[in-house]
């Protein structure tokens, strides 16, 4: 692994002998720098590790996990609950449906973005529209919510008063998969876009000119010159979406949900905070966790190896 | 099971103290408390003993002992810090004087008490007297060892007169256990058991020339005619109309109309089978009134959006508020609640002096009454001692405390002249005295009376005559003709005594997610799929574990009861 690493990460260490004592000593602001990352994932990811094993006991109060007894079923219980449980396939099924409607429109809403912006030339605007397009990212998802229902409510919504019509933005389950994904679109696409204009940014400028010198229209010039270039950053944040399919954030979903839309809205992570948070079923909660952690992890790696059998370098 | 108990809470004890404090040679507070108990019946009653001695018929601890109890935060506006405030003072107080216990409050928000007191218990920190209203919860507590048995501690009647006297063996014993005579929480009394009542909007009747409905044909009937005449009501606001307002939490907002359609004669075994769901889903009747609820819905008698708008939003009542609804039900004293932020006074306000809902009662059940399914004086408010606890005897004589009559009194009404104004006939006139020091976070201190839930001022009388004197800024015909309509025709609920229906466990939330659904979704649907999407949901509710409850019950009913009556 570690040598892979090196690899793939640089050929510094593949040209220089010496021991690790002395790379300390050369680069030791360096590894100083890296402590403080070193030690949150230690303490704040490494640690908690050991409560995992919560979902294969029975739950208790007051011991230490390790002193809590072992759950029926060889410590399984938990999770033949969870899979027999019809509300927790379907959330297992809403969670990749939305989560693949994101990735569909979301992922490449920012590229576009930060193209089109790429290719503003006045400076001003430019900046004005960056930053008017970042700050629905700075809203919480409740407060979107709120808004929104302001705006689409099926009868008091401003929309459909002006229209003077009743779509059910919220209350129909298809009206209300696109106006989820949709705002979530709204909501990240500015954001997503740094990371892209950054890489934009790197682009060696020689390479536009070389292109104008041959005769390259704009549209030509991004095909072949801008895309090409922050394609090892797509496929990077590609893979990451990827690995996180199984995976959702709580407070979108939760703060859209309503009854008349739960067999399209209840999600992994919802679904979790209800049966288990609310209940006390911290067990559950770690099985239905664990579970969720293992597939992502799978189509990390999967999609990671797929790239790279693509000729592209993976993240990893 | 006593002895393990006692064990397992000593071993705990031994390990918290080692792993974060100082271990202090001569406090052993759990060896003192299981000792205390296991003497208690063998000992006489009065003597005093190594750690305390009666004075005034009241236990002295001979050291200061320290407790710390809960208390609901509402976060109410110009109210006063819900832990620290002249009530909370004067507790503090009294508790130290009669018994040399030094009690701290400690605040939960109101309104997410369940997840703030799992995280409690599972960090350790829980208060070491806390309370919720959902037995289940604490039995799931228990099931993770994080409960102490009361059983044997409570029986010492000469230590806990008080507790005795209010709570009664009725209340005390309620959720003893049949199978092992373990008792986990001590039920609070409720001391007004009105549930829910219906209002409509006298001045609406009125411009319609129409009286106070008694019937559901009645009661349609001013739906439609407030929805054909909205441009005679409400001018240009007429789109706003909302003849009958619904929120998502169907099974409360139309419990009376749910409860008519349930059979009078419906045996006790049959209720308490489907008594899971505290909405009555899977009752018989329950389908039928959701299906007259749909078919107002589509006659677009109720709120379209009512199901976007989740549980402590304030649209719909900002809507009754405006003037915009002509009828609603909810909790009996819904419209008179907060003062000068009641839904009737902000009506006069907002609308014209005429304008207010009044009390009614219109649906009536298969025998033309109008049956309700209320509470007995139990079922309310639970209090129980975590596994954290080291001080269950001066916990429980906070609880002995707290329910003597005078202290209640006091709590309730607060300070001559400041919280109340003391009438002729002797009766309570309660006065806001939000934004000063004296304010009552909660109605009536009722968060700070922890045993005791509505009012209650020693002599039924007086209390009667209070309790409609007990809204600022509200007319007491009102309140009073309200908790009238929320006394008739009354069905207590009894105390059914089985063993612990283990498939009950957790299930909670996720059932009463599923059960929402299913209400919300059959009420918006089209009348003509209304069969199918009731049958759906239903079957839906009763796979993820509502089917398991109802099995789990019956068996349990019918090793205790050999018929369907509990007598």
């Amino acid at each position: 692994m570690g040598k892979k690493k090196m690899m793939a990460t640089g050929i510094v260490a593949t040209k220089r002998k010496g021991s690790f004592g002395a790379y300390i000593r050369r680069y030791w602001q360096l590894y100083l720098l890296l402590l403080l990352p070193v030690v949150y994932f230690v303490v704040f990811k490494y640690v908690p590790m050991e409560y995992i094993q919560i979902a294969f006991k029975k739950y208790k109060l007051g011991i230490t996990v390790w002193e809590m007894p072992l759950a029926k079923n060889d410590g399984f219980e938990w999770f033949i609950k969870a899979f027999k449980n019809p509300k927790f396939w379907l959330s297992v099924r809403n969670t990749v449906v939305l989560n693949l409607l994101d990735l569909t429109f979301g992922f490449p809403a920012p590229i576009i973005f930060a193209i089109i912006l790429n290719e503003l030339r006045f400076s001003r605007l430019k900046k004005v529209t960056q930053t008017i397009a970042y700050m629905p990212h700075f809203l919480s998802w409740v407060i979107i919510y709120s808004v929104s229902l302001a705006l689409f409510a099926d009868n008091d919504g401003m929309i459909n008063q002006v229209l003077g019509t009743k779509i059910p933005f919220f209350s129909d389950p298809t009206h209300w998969i696109v106006s989820y994904i949709a705002i979530g679109v709204w909501q990240n696409f500015g954001w997503g876009s740094i990371i892209y204009l950054a890489a934009i940014a790197g682009i060696n400028p020689e390479l536009y000119e070389a292109a104008m010198v041959d005769g390259a229209g704009r549209l030509q010039r991004i095909w072949h010159v801008t895309l090409p270039g922050i394609r090892s950053t797509i496929v990077v944040l590609l893979i990451m979406n990827l690995g996180n399919i199984l995976g959702s954030g709580f407070d979108r979903p939760f703060a859209f949900q309503n009854n008349l839309v739960l067999d399209v809205a209840e999600v992994l992570s919802t679904y979790v905070y209800k049966a288990g948070i609310k209940s006390l079923q911290l067990e559950l909660t770690t099985a239905v966790g664990l579970f969720q952690s293992v597939i992502c992890l799978f189509f990390l790696l999967g999609s990671n190896w797929l790239s790279r059998k693509l000729g592209e370098r993976g993240i990893f | 099971m006593r002895r393990f108990l006692a064990m397992l809470l000593a071993a705990l004890m031994v390990i918290s103290l080692a792993a974060c404090n100082p271990v202090n040679p001569t406090d052993k507070p759990t060896d003192k408390a299981t000792d205390k108990a296991t003497d208690a019946p063998t000992e006489a009653q009065t003597e005093d003993d190594a750690e305390g001695s009666y004075i005034n018929g009241m236990y002295y601890f001979k050291e200061t002992r320290e407790i710390t109890v809960e208390v609901f935060d509402r976060n109410v506006d110009n109210g006063t810090p819900a832990n620290d405030n002249k009530f909370t003072d004067w507790i503090k107080a009294g508790v130290l004087r009669d018994h040399n216990i030094k009690v701290e409050f400690v605040a939960v928000p109101r309104w997410t008490e369940t997840d703030e007191i799992n995280n409690l218990l599972a960090a350790g920190d829980a208060p070491d007297i806390c309370y919720t209203y959902s037995y289940p919860t604490i039995l799931q507590y228990a099931s993770q060892d994080g409960v102490i048995d009361l059983a044997e501690l409570v029986e010492d009647k000469e230590m806990f007169p008080n507790l005795w006297s209010w709570l009664k063996e009725s209340n005390i014993y309620w959720d003893k256990s049949v199978t092992d005579g373990s008792l986990y929480a001590l039920e609070g009394r409720r001391a007004n058991s009105n549930r829910i009542v219906t209002f409509i909007r006298q001045d609406w009747l009125d411009a319609l020339k129409l009286d106070v409905p008694t019937t559901k044909a009645e009661f349609e009937a001013c739906l439609v005619a407030f929805r054909d005449n909205a441009a005679t009501l409400l001018g240009e606001n007429a789109d706003k109309m909302v003849p009958y307002s619904v929120s998502y939490d169907v099974g409360w907002r139309a419990g009376t109309l749910i409860e008519s359609f349930i059979d009078p004669d419906i045996t006790d075994k049959e209720f308490y089978i489907n008594g899971f769901d505290d909405r009555k889903y899977t009752e018989n009747g329950t389908k039928e009134a959701i299906r007259l609820l749909n078919k107002w819905y589509n006659m677009g008698l109720l709120w379209d959006d009512f199901a976007l708008y989740g549980p402590g939003d304030t649209t719909e009542d900002d809507m009754m508020k405006a003037g915009y609804v002509g009828a609603l039900t909810h909790n009996w004293d819904y419209v008179f609640r907060n003062g000068e932020d009641s839904i009737n006074y902000q009506l006069t306000i907002n609308v014209g002096e005429n304008a207010k809902f009044v009390p009614c009662d219109p649906f009536e059940d298969a025998n033309g009454t109008h049956q309700k399914f209320v509470d007995s004086g139990a079922g309310d408010r639970k209090a129980f001692l975590p596994y954290t606890n080291e001080e269950p005897i001066a916990s429980l004589l906070y609880l002995d405390w707290i329910s003597t009559a005078s202290n209640i009194l006091y709590l309730q009404t607060g300070e001559e002249g400041v919280n109340h104004i003391k009438g002729d006939d002797g009766s309570y006139k309660i006065i806001s005295a939000l934004g000063t020091e004296w304010a009552q976070n909660s109605g009536q201190n009722i968060d700070l009376t922890m045993t005791c839930n509505g009012l209650n001022l020693g002599d039924a009388n007086i209390t009667a005559l209070s309790t409609a004197y007990s809204y600022p800024n509200n007319d007491p015909a009102l309140v009073a003709a309200a908790d009238a309509i929320a006394k008739t025709d009354t069905i207590p609920a009894k105390n059914v005594k089985v063993a612990t229906i283990e498939s009950e466990n957790g299930m909670g939330e996720v059932l009463k997610t599923a059960r929402d659904e299913g209400f919300d979704k059959s009420v918006v649907c089209a009348v003509a799929d209304f069969d199918k999407t009731w049958d759906q949901y239903m079957a839906s509710y009763l796979a993820q574990g509502g089917q398991d409850i109802i099995d789990e019950r019956t068996v349990a009913w019918e090793a205790v009861y050999s018929g369907d009556s509990l007598q």
